[in-house]
């Protein structure tokens, strides 16, 4: 018995100007799994994941989020879809004019209609989670990479979403500073055992403590899906994806 | 022979279409703006910071620029008055009325263009490049609702205000000038025997409208930015040029109205 | 409270600090420009790619500027004529304010605003990006190389749009007076060819060569002087286009004192 489907893409197709930056991608994201999806850089993750959410309007088939069709939803429509949503940029994207307390309560204060003070209670309870207790009126100017990576990741999961998406959460970190990210992602899922999670990254080793199944895309197609044991069947740039990740992680975005 | 032609049809018709689609996106993000404004969903704190701030910039510019412009102005009049009827009893009157209902406004609407409609889409832009306008859609902000209508309001009230300066600045300038190049005593040069309600009625509605409309310019320029940090670059040229451009296209659409309906 | 006060009072001065070292720096530059120019000896092909690329990116702004300042002066010149009758004025008020006055200023800023940004945005990410520096390593000076064509095609290019510009403006007018107004086109040109503007005419095309002097100057001097990266550049690109802005109308009032027409 799988579970059931929370968002399916059929043919979706995009390109920038003349460019198609992903072609014919048939996927699907069930509830309760993380999906690991992984390629050299510039070949289409960032924008597949932008589709899945909608802020990227395909060119070419369609994106269903629990059987609804992102593209025909309308502003209103689309609105309901995202409180389900929880999205962590590949550059943070913290608002730089508020601090890092008002960043995490963002989410909140517009979706869901809490008390200020459960509000406040869960911000800091949620930074604490992630170790910034200490940072809460602090700008993001003022924090490291990782630090902010940390407060996108808490802003993201703050409303305990039921799709949480993940854009090279370890991009541009340590590597002591990537595992903690990963193991947060893991936590995350751990609260919200039925959400469906998709990860970007192309750092395969971590992903293998986290993922349940992996989507390599080359030039914007899909070349595999499946699990890792299924890796033997896959063409061979696959396999030198895995394997090669060992030895040398490949850089770039 | 037809390669020439389509070569010619598509240099001029390139353009057109990136015009009309440009003027179609500015259309659209003025629809949003009235459709929120209509709700009544405004940020009031924020419209507050954005008139301070807006205020905070342009006045030392504006207190240049229309210092000088009345001073040349008065200057170049004075001197052709000199030489035609040297009576200078209406100079004053009649300057400081045709600063209410042109220049005043005009000017403060193509400086406060410039100022800060260049950093609102410096501003938007870089939010756009680093992903915090994806993040709000995220979060279920409308980044025309949340970024672009506060600044409407402020700048069209602050452009009210500043337009106001902006006649006492010119004047004061002029009026010196006049005092000390020509020998007409401020109190001779300082009169409002010609200004009407009306002129000053059209040189307000002038300042609002192009303050509502530069935030709105300026914004969709931001908002159009693309492509990391070279792209702020070209969509704060652009939201200069196209900001600018909507005050001399409002000013005409204006001054044609009042003339032509209201005897203005 | 305090902080209100003294807000604007700071940023007065500030405004100040940054004045002067704008004046100065962007003088020194004006000085190397001179040099490079006398004799000249500066890049030849890339002056007319320069020529070529600044013409392309203004006239269409330049142009329909133009028309519209045409139409509003002779809106404006319209409502005190229909108060004293005298039509023959109208010519003499569009021509006066359009040559001499506002036509050279609007231009100068509408240039500012698509040239001047323009070339401060591409100098400064030529900085940020190194090829300045590069251009340095391979003994090429960056003033002749890179400012001296844009200097020369910005001041040959603002005196071409002045003519270009006028001669919108005054169709422009032409086509609001007849349709807005009720004048004859002929009525509104020969009352602008009795009035004898040739003065005002050459007063607004020497100051839109002076406005295309320190355009292509502040600008490039902007540019140059990007500091910190990507949002150096945006910053450099604001700065650029207001001390433009301030240049036009502080030249404007210095030329129009040291000629003044009418007299």
């Amino acid at each position: 018995m799988t579970a059931p489907v929370a968002i399916r893409c059929e043919d979706l197709g995009k390109r920038f100007d003349d460019a198609w930056v992903l072609r014919g991608v048939d996927l699907e994201v069930r509830r309760g799994e993380v999906l690991g999806v992984i390629g050299p850089g510039g070949h289409g993750k960032s924008v597949l994941l932008k589709c899945l959410a909608g802020l990227l309007t395909p060119d070419a088939g369609r994106v269903l989020v629990d059987g609804e069709d992102l593209a025909r939803l309308g502003p209103l429509g689309l609105a309901r879809v995202r409180e389900q949503y929880g999205y962590v940029f590949q550059n943070y994207a913290l608002f730089d004019f508020m601090s890092v307390r008002d960043n995490v309560a963002f989410p909140l204060r517009q979706q869901a209609h809490l008390p200020d003070a459960e509000i406040d209670a869960r911000v800091a309870a949620r930074l604490a989670e992630v170790g910034l207790a200490h940072a809460l009126d602090l700008l993001p100017r003022e924090l490291s990479g990782g630090m902010k990576k940390r407060v996108g990741l808490a802003r993201a999961t703050v409303g305990d979403p039921a799709i949480a998406l993940y854009d090279d959460p370890s991009a541009g970190l340590d590597p002591v500073t990537s595992s903690k990210i990963f193991q947060l992602i893991a936590r995350m899922h751990a609260r919200r055992p039925d959400a469906a999670t998709v990860v970007v990254s192309h750092d395969v080793d971590r992903m293998r403590a986290i993922c349940d199944r992996y989507v390599m895309l080359e030039r914007g197609r899909v070349v595999f899906v499946g699990a890792e044991s299924a890796l033997g069947d896959a063409p061979e740039v696959v396999a030198a994806f895995f394997g090669g990740a060992e030895r040398a992680p490949t850089g770039g975005g | 022979m037809n390669g020439a032609l389509e070569a010619t049809l598509r240099a001029v018709g390139g353009p057109l279409v990136a015009v009309g689609r440009h003027v179609f996106d500015i259309y659209s993000v003025f629809a949003q703006v009235v459709t929120a404004l209509l709700k009544g969903a405004v940020r009031w704190r924020e419209v507050f910071r954005q008139a301070y701030l807006i205020g905070n910039r342009s006045l030392f510019f504006i207190t240049v620029t229309l210092g000088f412009l009345g001073l040349i102005s008065v200057y170049q009049v004075a001197s052709q008055i000199q030489r035609i009827l040297p009576d200078f009893t209406m100079m004053g009157p009649a300057f400081i009325q045709l600063m209410w209902r042109e220049f005043a406004p005009t000017i403060t609407g193509l400086m406060v263009a410039t100022r800060v409609g260049s950093g609102i889409a410096a501003e938007i832009g870089s939010m756009v490049v680093t992903e915090q306008v994806d993040a709000l859609r995220m979060c279920n902000a409308d980044p025309v609702r949340y970024l672009i209508v506060p600044r409407t309001i402020a700048s069209a009230v602050m452009l009210v205000m500043l337009t106001i300066y902006a006649v006492l600045v010119a004047t004061l300038a002029g009026m010196a000038l006049a005092d000390v190049v020509f020998d007409v005593s401020p109190s001779t040069f300082v009169s409002l025997q010609l200004v009407s309600p009306r002129d000053v009625a059209l040189g307000l509605v002038k300042a609002f409208s192009y303050g509502f409309w530069i935030p709105i310019v300026a914004g969709q320029a931001g908002l159009a930015a693309s492509g990391g940090s070279a792209g702020v670059g070209w969509a704060t040229t652009r939201a200069v040029v196209s900001s600018s451009f909507a005050v001399i296209l409002l000013d005409f659409i204006i001054s044609g109205i009042g003339y032509a309906v209201f005897n203005l | 409270m305090r902080r209100l006060l003294m807000a604007p009072l700071s940023s007065v001065g500030r405004s100040a600090l940054g004045l002067a070292e704008t004046i100065g720096g962007a003088t020194l530059l004006f000085g190397r420009i001179l040099r490079a120019l006398i004799p000249p000896r500066f890049d030849r092909d890339e002056t007319w790619r320069q020529l070529y690329g600044v013409g392309v990116k203004s006239y269409a702004i330049v142009v329909v500027t133009a028309l519209f300042v045409g139409a509003i002066m002779v809106i404006q010149t319209a409502f005190y004529v229909r108060r004293t009758g005298a039509t023959s004025l109208l010519g003499y008020g569009v021509g006066f304010t359009v040559f001499a006055e506002i036509g050279p200023i609007l231009i100068g800023l509408m240039f500012s605003g698509r040239v001047g940004a323009n070339t401060t945005a591409e100098l400064g990410t030529m900085v940020v990006t190194e090829q300045v520096d590069a251009l340095r390593a391979l003994a090429i000076d960056p003033i002749r190389y890179l400012v001296v064509p844009r200097f020369v095609a910005m001041m040959i290019m603002m005196g071409l749009l002045m003519v270009l510009g006028d001669g919108f403006a005054i169709i422009g007018a032409t086509l609001t007076a007849d349709t807005l107004i009720g004048v004859d086109p002929s009525v509104l040109i020969s009352s602008l060819l009795e009035s004898h503007l040739l003065d005002e005419y050459l007063l607004g095309l020497g100051k839109a060569l002076c406005f295309g002097v320190s355009i292509s100057v502040l600008s490039c001097w902007f540019g140059l002087g990007v500091r910190g990266g990507a949002t150096g550049v945006g910053r450099a690109v604001n700065n650029s286009v207001v001390a433009n802005a301030a240049a036009i109308f502080f030249i404007d009032f210095v030329v129009g004192w040291l000629f003044p027409v009418g007299l």
